[in-house]
C-alpha cells in the first residue's frame, strides 16, 4: 500500500494527501494498493498545486498491529517528529495514530524515494 | 518573439532585435546574424568583408578569449545560460569587457531570468533575452535592487570602500 | 569587533527587502520552485524533514551580546525556542515556517544578522580562529581577512553560480581551530623569512564523498593580493570545475585532476593578468578594517587571581572545568572560557533560548560584549578576567553550560542528522548521546584526555566525521541504521583524513565498540600520547581486533 506526501510550501509542514486535500497526520492520510492508478493519478494532481505543497511523492506503507506506518525509518521520521525531542512534531499530539508508527518495527528503504540521496 | 531588453545609458529598454540568431544547420540568411562559434570560424570572415553585421554565440564551455582577434569587428557576442545555475557566462562576459576590451552588445541568453538580473549587469551584459516573460521595467527592478556592492564588477559602479572614502 | 556602517546595513536592508518580494513571487506563483530554490538558499533557507531550516550566517564566529538575545528572540518567536550552532560557526534554526522568514530576515538585519550565502553554489561563511584577538600565539587577527572576504564575497556578480558551494577559513595561530586544511581555500597567516605578513595558501581540501586534506599552491601571498589571489582561484574554478556531476563539482575534484602542479600553474597565470590597482583591497580599507578589530581596552592586571585560585582551591568542580575549560590569553589576569553545549543527555550544539540569553549577558558584563562560536559546535567568552572567572561559572553552571569536557570524549560534534535532515541516511544525535552516557564519569573523561569524536549522518559529512579522531558515519543498510567508524582523523594543524576500521555496526552497538578502543588506547598509550597519537603509533590492528573481537 501506498500513501503520497509532501511539505505545505508556506510552513514546511509535513501533509498527506486525502482526496484533494492535504491533511497533517499520517493516521487520517488516503491510502492507495499499490497498484492503483489512483496513487501516480494523485501524484499528478498534486504536482499542478505547486502554491501549496513542494515535492510530492508516493510512499511505502506497512500494516501493523497499531495501525498502518511508513515503511521507511525517515518517512517514520517525517509522520512524527525528531525523536530527540518528543514534545516537538506531530508525535506531541499522541493518540492511536502515533502510537501505530512508534510501535511498528521491520523498516526498510522506501521504494517510493529511492532518489532521496541525489537531490541538491 | 521573445522580447529583448537592451540598456542604453543606463536605462532598461525593450528593443527590436535585429539579428537573426543562425543554428548551424541552417542557410545563412540576409541582415545581422548570429552564429556559433565553429560556424563563424568556418564563415565569419567572409560575412564581415562582405560589410555584413555578425554576432557570436558562445557556449558556456567555450572560450570567450577564442574571439580575441575578431572581437573589434563583431557587433555581438551572445553568451548562453543553458540553465540558469551555470554561470560561466558571468565569467566570459566579464572577460570580453575587462580583458579583452570589447565594446559591442554582450547579450544574455538561454535561461535568462529576472533574479539574476543584477549579477548580469554587473559583469558586462547589456542587452538580455529574458526567458521568464520579464518587462524592462521588471528587469530594471531587480538589476537595480542593491543601493551598494562591496566589490568591483565590469561595470562602472564603485564598490563600498570608494563611498566610504 | 567589526560594526556595520550606515552603508552595511542598508545592504541588510536591501537584502531582506529582495528576499520579501522574492518569497511573495513564490507565494503568489510568479516562480516556479526550481527558480525560487536557488534563491531561498542563497538566503540560507532549507527544506528539511519537518519544516524549513534557517541558517544564520556567523561570520567568523563572531556575535555580540545584542546579537546573541536576538538569536534567543528568533529561537523564541519563530522556532521551537532553540537554536543549534554549526560546525562553520553559523546557527541554524530547525522550525521555520518560509511566510515568516522575511519578517526575520528583517529583525536579523535589524542587530547587522543576516542569511546571505549561507547556503547555495557560492561562497559561504569564512570562518575564522574563534580564540581570535585572545590568543597569544596569533601571527596576525585573522578577523581582519575573513571580514575583508566576506565584503569582497557578498553577491559578487562573478561568482555566484559556482559549480557548488565554496568554504574558506582563515587561521592564524600554530593551533589550528578551524580545520583549514579541510577547507576549499584555507589560508593560513605566516611571516617569511623576511618578516612580511603573508598567507600560506591551501586549496582543494574537502571532506563529504570524497575527502582531500588540501594541497598547499602557494607557501607565501604577501596579504595586501589576497583578494585578487582569491579572484584568480575562484575564476579558474568558475570556468573549469565539473558541473556534469554534484558530487564531483568542487574544487577538490578539480585540483585533484588537475594535479597541485597544474592547478597552481593555472592560477598563477589568471594572477598574473590581473590589476592589483583594480582587483586588491586599498590599503586605507585594510586599514579601516583593521581599526575595526584593534585591541581592546584590557585592564592591567596581576598575572595570577586570588579569587581564581581559592575559588580552584575550595570547589573540585570549578577546578575541574578550569582545567577543561579555560584556556590561556594573551594579557595577564584574563582567559579565554570555553562554554560546552554538550551535556551528556542534551543534543550536540543545541541551545535554548534561555542559555543564549545567559551568554549574552555574560558576554556583555564579563567578556568585552565578545561572545564566538567554535566549529565545534560550542561557545567561547574570550576576554574573562580571572577574578571573575568563579562569577562566570556559577551562572554558566545555573544554565547548564558548564560541563568540563571540552576537547575530551564526551565533548562530540554531531550533525542534526536524520532526526531533522532531509539528505540524511541515520540519525546522529542518538548516537552522540549514548556515547556521552556511556562516559559520562568526568574522571574517566579526564583520564582517556583529548579525544575528538565526531558524527555524521550521511557522506556529506557534516558532522566532519572524516576529521575524527574517532569518526562514525551513518549509513541506511537494508532500511536500518548503521554505523561505519574510523580512526585517526585530525582536522588540526596536523591533519589527517580517518580510516574506516572495520564493518559498519548497529546503534546499540556503538557505546560498546568505542568502549573498546577506549580500553585498547588506556592499555597501550606511552608517555603523553593522545588517543590520535596511540592509533599514529600503533596502527589500527589492535583498536580493530579489540572492537571485532566476537565475529558478528
Amino acid at each position: 500500500m501506498k500513501a503520497l506526501t509532501a511539505n505545505r510550501l508556506i510552513d514546511g509542514e509535513v501533509v498527506f494527501w486525502k482526496s484533494g486535500q492535504w491533511i497533517e497526520r499520517f493516521a487520517d492520510a488516503q491510502f492507495f494498493a499499490d497498484d492503483d492508478a489512483a496513487g501516480p493519478e494523485a501524484v499528478q494532481a498534486a504536482l499542478a498545486q505547486s502554491r501549496v505543497i513542494v515535492e510530492p511523492y508516493l510512499i511505502d506503507i506497512v500494516e501493523a498491529p497499531g495501525g498502518w506506518a511508513p515503511v521507511s525509518y525517515r518517512e517514520r521520521l517525517r509522520a512524527l517528529g525528531p525523536t530527540n525531542e518528543p514534545t516537538h512534531g506531530k508525535q506531541a499530539e499522541g493518540g492511536a495514530g502515533v502510537e501505530a508508527i512508534l510501535a511498528a518495527t521491520g523498516a526498510a528503504r522506501s521504494t517510493g524515494r529511492v532518489d532521496l540521496i541525489r537531490r541538491k | 518573439m521573445p522580447t529583448l531588453i537592451r540598456l542604453i545609458e543606463g536605462r532598461y529598454e525593450a528593443a527590436e532585435d535585429v539579428f537573426t540568431d543562425v543554428a548551424d544547420e541552417d542557410v545563412t540568411p540576409d541582415g545581422p546574424v548570429i552564429l556559433s562559434l565553429a560556424r563563424f570560424q568556418a564563415e565569419g570572415d567572409a560575412l564581415i568583408s562582405a560589410g555584413r553585421k555578425v554576432g557570436v554565440r558562445i557556449q558556456s564551455d567555450e572560450e570567450v578569449e577564442t574571439l580575441a582577434y575578431d572581437l573589434p569587428r563583431l557587433a555581438l557576442v551572445a553568451l548562453v545560460f543553458p540553465k540558469y545555475r551555470d554561470g560561466r557566462a558571468y565569467t566570459s562576459a566579464r572577460l570580453l569587457r575587462q580583458r579583452l576590451g570589447f565594446t559591442g552588445e554582450v547579450r544574455a541568453v538561454g535561461d535568462v531570468l529576472r533574479e539574476q538580473a543584477g549579477f548580469m549587469v554587473r559583469c558586462g551584459f547589456d542587452s538580455f533575452a529574458p526567458a521568464d516573460g520579464s518587462t524592462p521595467a521588471e528587469w530594471a527592478h531587480a538589476a537595480g535592487r542593491f543601493r551598494h556592492v562591496y566589490q568591483r564588477g565590469a561595470d562602472a559602479r564603485a564598490p563600498v570602500f570608494e563611498e566610504r572614502a | 569587533m567589526y560594526r556595520y556602517d550606515a552603508i552595511d546595513k542598508e545592504f541588510l536592508a536591501d537584502r531582506a527587502n529582495e528576499f520579501r518580494e522574492q518569497v511573495g513571487r513564490r507565494l503568489a506563483g510568479s516562480i516556479t520552485e526550481d527558480q525560487f530554490k536557488p534563491l531561498r538558499l542563497m538566503n540560507g533557507l532549507y527544506l528539511q524533514l519537518h519544516a524549513y531550516m534557517l541558517r544564520v550566517a556567523v561570520p567568523y564566529g563572531s556575535l555580540d551580546s545584542r546579537q546573541m538575545r536576538r538569536l534567543a528572540h528568533i529561537a523564541r518567536t519563530y522556532d521551537k525556542g532553540y537554536g543549534h550552532f554549526t560546525t562553520r560557526q553559523n546557527i541554524q534554526f530547525n522550525w521555520i515556517k518560509l511566510g515568516q522568514a522575511p519578517d526575520i530576515l528583517d529583525q536579523l538585519a535589524d542587530v547587522d544578522l543576516h542569511a546571505i550565502q549561507t547556503s547555495g553554489n557560492c561562497i559561504r561563511n569564512t570562518t575564522a580562529d574563534p580564540f581570535a584577538g585572545a590568543t597569544a600565539e596569533e601571527i596576525d587577527d585573522p578577523r581582519v581577512w575573513s571580514e575583508l572576504i566576506r565584503q569582497w564575497s557578498t553577491l559578487h556578480p562573478e561568482f555566484s553560480f559556482l559549480p557548488r558551494k565554496f568554504k574558506i577559513a582563515v587561521t592564524a595561530a600554530a593551533k589550528d581551530r578551524t580545520a583549514a586544511r579541510v577547507h576549499d581555500i584555507g589560508l593560513v597567516l605566516r611571516r617569511n623569512r623576511a618578516g612580511e605578513l603573508g598567507f600560506e595558501v591551501i586549496v582543494g581540501g574537502g571532506q563529504g564523498r570524497t575527502p582531500y586534506i588540501g594541497p598547499t599552491i602557494r607557501e607565501h601571498l604577501p596579504v595586501g593580493r589576497l583578494l585578487s589571489y582569491l579572484e584568480a582561484v575562484l575564476r579558474v574554478y568558475n570556468r573549469h570545475g565539473r558541473r556534469d556531476n554534484i558530487y564531483k563539482a568542487r574544487i577538490k575534484i578539480l585540483v585533484a585532476a588537475l594535479g597541485r602542479d597544474e592547478f597552481a600553474r593555472q592560477v598563477e597565470e589568471e594572477w598574473s593578468k590581473l590589476d592589483s590597482a583594480l582587483a586588491d583591497a586599498p590599503d586605507t580599507e585594510l586599514a579601516r578594517i583593521r581599526g575595526a578589530f584593534t585591541p581592546l581596552n584590557f585592564e592591567a592586571l596581576p598575572a595570577t587571581s586570588a579569587a581564581f585560585d581559592a575559588a580552584r582551591a575550595a570547589d573540585p568542580a570549578f577546578a575541574r572545568f578550569a582545567r577543561n575549560n579555560v584556556k590561556p590569553h594573551k594579557k595577564a589576569g584574563y582567559a579565554i572560557v570555553e562554554i560546552s553545549l554538550k551535556a551528556h543527555h542534551a543534543t550536540p550544539g543545541d541551545a535554548s533560548a534561555d542559555q543564549m540569553d545567559v551568554v549574552a549577558d555574560l558576554a556583555q558584563r564579563y567578556s568585552l560584549d565578545d561572545v564566538r562560536v567554535t566549529h565545534e559546535q560550542n561557545l567561547v567568552l574570550p576576554h574573562v578576567k580571572l577574578d571573575d572567572l568563579p562569577t562566570v561559572y556559577a551562572a554558566l553552571q545555573a544554565a547548564g553550560l558548564a560541563t568540563p569536557n571540552i576537547g575530551l570524549i564526551s565533548d562530540i560534534i554531531a550533525c542534526p542528522g536524520l532526526d531533522y535532515c532531509a539528505l540524511a541516511n541515520a540519525r546522529a544525535i542518538p548516537i552522540a548521546q549514548s556515547i556521552a552516557q556511556r562516559f559520562e564519569d568526568a574522571d574517566r573523561a579526564e583520564l582517556i584526555g583529548e579525544l575528538k569524536i565526531k558524527i555524521s549522518g550521511c557522506i556529506n559529512a557534516c558532522g566532519h566525521h572524516h576529521v575524527g579522531n574517532i569518526g562514525i558515519l551513518g549509513v541506511d543498510k537494508k532500511g536500518e541504521e548503521f554505523y561505519q567508524l574510523s580512526l585517526g582523523g585530525s582536522g588540526q594543524e596536523d591533519a589527517s583524513l580517518a580510516q574506516i576500521l572495520g564493518p559498519g555496526m548497529s546503534a546499540e552497538k556503538v557505546p560498546d565498540a568505542i568502549e573498546a578502543l577506549v580500553d585498547t588506547y588506556l592499555s597501550i598509550r606511552q608517555g603523553e600520547e593522545r588517543f590520535l597519537d596511540t592509533v599514529r603509533r600503533a596502527g589500527m590492528a589492535p583498536f580493530k581486533e579489540a572492537v571485532y573481537a566476537d565475529a558478528h
